[in-house]
């Protein structure tokens, strides 16, 4: 299987800061993988790098197809933002459609289908910043869907979503891997890592390890990649330090 | 009530300052809403004011520290301060970890003391900067008037092509990024078309008021609509309108032109915060 996310050597900078050093991975295409570590390992700048967004200070990173879609980590939104739910969603195909070119026919499929899969069609014609968080996020997935995209990097896409929105985004990934795409989420949740993806990447700047949760998700690699803020809580391994939802 | 509302019309120079005055208006109507939508505000003041050095370079360059400066060279002066303002924010904020307020404030004192500086060397203080501040809407000659409107044209021109660029950058740069939009080089564009509604503003309102046609109607517009096609739509007609109905003001009650139209741009968003169903 030929990866379509590959990163040799891969070391970004933030000044004095590193946020990744000497990344090597190779992803390979049509699976789902959680990306795990805690705030401020690099998983944010792993996304940004592949999206061409941070420059590497040394190595590369190489994606394997021109559809990629991104959702970066949840922003504020301007509550007065002049557009629509439907507007929203609907810039996801301004990538493929450049500067003017109109939106055609399979366009407006795209866009009708991603509001479906969010199941936010009666919210088409809301302003978005009137939305609650959870609808907001919906919204902002659905962009990401309507893209069509190969390779789609979610950053922390279950933060501060509601059960049912975070139930729906759960299927749209699965949907997505088995419709032969390629998932990566940067996530926190230590038992969903395992539980639910085919890869899991654990990462703490370093790669830690890189694998199937069987083999990735073990006490010995958690409390590396997380400098032991891991403890077992019934049969379950849980993140004991996760206080800052906005630095990745 | 007909002659009330005409006859102000009759002079040649309330024509041109009218035309002048809504050709400015659909353009810091239109170029506003994306200072409103980006909240960059303080930008816009700060390239207003920044527009003042090259002012004062182009009059010592063609008019030495006497005599009559040349308009075209004042207009390219202006147009190279408001970008170099804007630019200069920009390397500030880069090179530093300063807030983007912090930052451009920096650089809209520096220029506004420079251009003071460099007026000071003007003989007498020749340069009318009464006109400077305040503008001169009512001695707007044809060739302005051609001026403003071929600008305007170029403007909104650029405006239409680049609206999908403008827009994605606005929402947020990361997404912009990620489907191709080339972020800087987006911000620049919209940065000279911010330096070019201002240059062709002040001529007409001045420094310190082009600001009002750049907030005023796109804040009303955006209470009233909540797509960005129809907020530039509403926008551009309500900075439009502005203008014949602040020289309106103006004539009948005497008071100073651009100020009136301003004074009329903010009443319209006013009247729309009053009216609009509080939230």
């Amino acid at each position: 299987m030929s990866a379509i996310l590959t990163a040799h050597d891969l070391t970004v900078r933030y000044g004095d800061v590193v946020a990744l050093e000497a990344v090597d991975i190779d992803v390979p295409r049509g699976t789902s993988i959680a990306v795990l570590g805690p705030n401020g390992s690099g998983k944010s700048t792993l996304f940004a790098a592949a999206v061409g967004l941070s420059a590497p200070a040394a190595g590369q990173v190489t994606v394997g197809t021109d559809r990629v879609a991104y959702l970066p980590q949840q922003v504020a939104v301007d509550p007065m933002f002049p557009a629509t739910v439907r507007d929203v969603v609907a810039m996801g195909r301004w990538g493929a459609l450049r500067w003017r070119r109109r939106m055609s026919g399979r366009d407006r499929e795209l866009v009708a289908q991603a509001m479906s899969a969010l199941d936010i069609d009666h919210l088409a014609r809301r302003r978005l910043g009137d939305l609650s968080g959870g609808q907001r996020q919906r919204a902002l997935l659905a962009q990401v869907a309507a893209q069509d995209a190969e390779l789609l990097l979610l950053d922390e896409p279950f933060t501060g979503v509601d059960r049912p929105t975070e139930d729906t985004v759960r299927k749209l990934i699965d949907a997505w891997r088995d419709e032969g795409r390629t998932v990566m989420v940067a996530t926190h949740d230590l038992a969903r890592a395992a539980r639910d993806y085919d890869l899991v990447l654990a990462l703490n700047r370093r790669v830690i390890a890189f694998g199937p949760a069987a083999e990735t998700c073990t006490e010995e690699v958690l409390a590396a990649t997380f400098a032991g803020h891991v403890a077992r809580v019934g049969g379950l391994l849980i993140e004991t330090e996760h206080r800052h939802p906005g630095a990745g | 009530m007909e002659s009330f509302l005409f006859d102000p019309f009759q002079a040649d120079f309330m024509q041109n300052g009218a035309l002048a005055a809504m050709l400015v208006g659909v353009l810091c109507g239109t170029v506003g809403c994306f200072v409103v939508m980006r909240g960059t505000a303080l930008l816009a003041e700060s390239v207003a004011h920044g527009v003042l050095p090259g002012v004062a370079v182009a009059v010592l360059l063609t008019a030495g520290t006497s005599g009559d400066p040349d308009k075209a060279a004042i207009l390219c002066g202006a147009l190279a301060g408001g970008v170099l303002t804007a630019a200069g924010s920009a390397v500030i904020l880069r090179r530093t970890r300063l807030r983007e307020d912090t930052a451009i404030a920096v650089m809209f004192v520096f220029m506004l003391a420079l251009g003071v500086v460099l007026i000071s060397r003007v003989d007498g203080f020749a340069v009318d900067l009464t006109s400077f501040l305040f503008g001169d809407v009512l001695s707007v000659p044809d060739w302005e008037v051609a001026l403003t409107a071929g600008l305007a044209a170029v403007v909104l021109l650029v405006m239409w092509a680049l609206y999908r660029p403008f827009v994605l950058v606005s929402f947020d740069r990361r997404r912009a990024a990620s489907l191709g939009v080339s972020v800087e080089r987006t911000e620049l564009a919209l940065m000279i078309l911010l330096a070019v509604a201002v240059v062709v503003g002040f001529t007409i309102v001045g420094a310190l008021l082009v600001l009002g046609l750049l907030i005023a109607p796109p804040a009303a517009a955006a209470l009233l609509t909540k797509r960005l096609p129809s907020m530039m739509a509403v926008s551009a007609l309500i900075a439009a309108a502005s203008g014949p109905l602040g020289l309106l003001v103006s004539w009948h009650f005497e008071v100073a032109a651009g100020a009136s139209i301003v004074l009329v741009a903010v009443a319209a968003f006013a009247v729309t915060a009053v009216l609009r169903p509080a939230r």
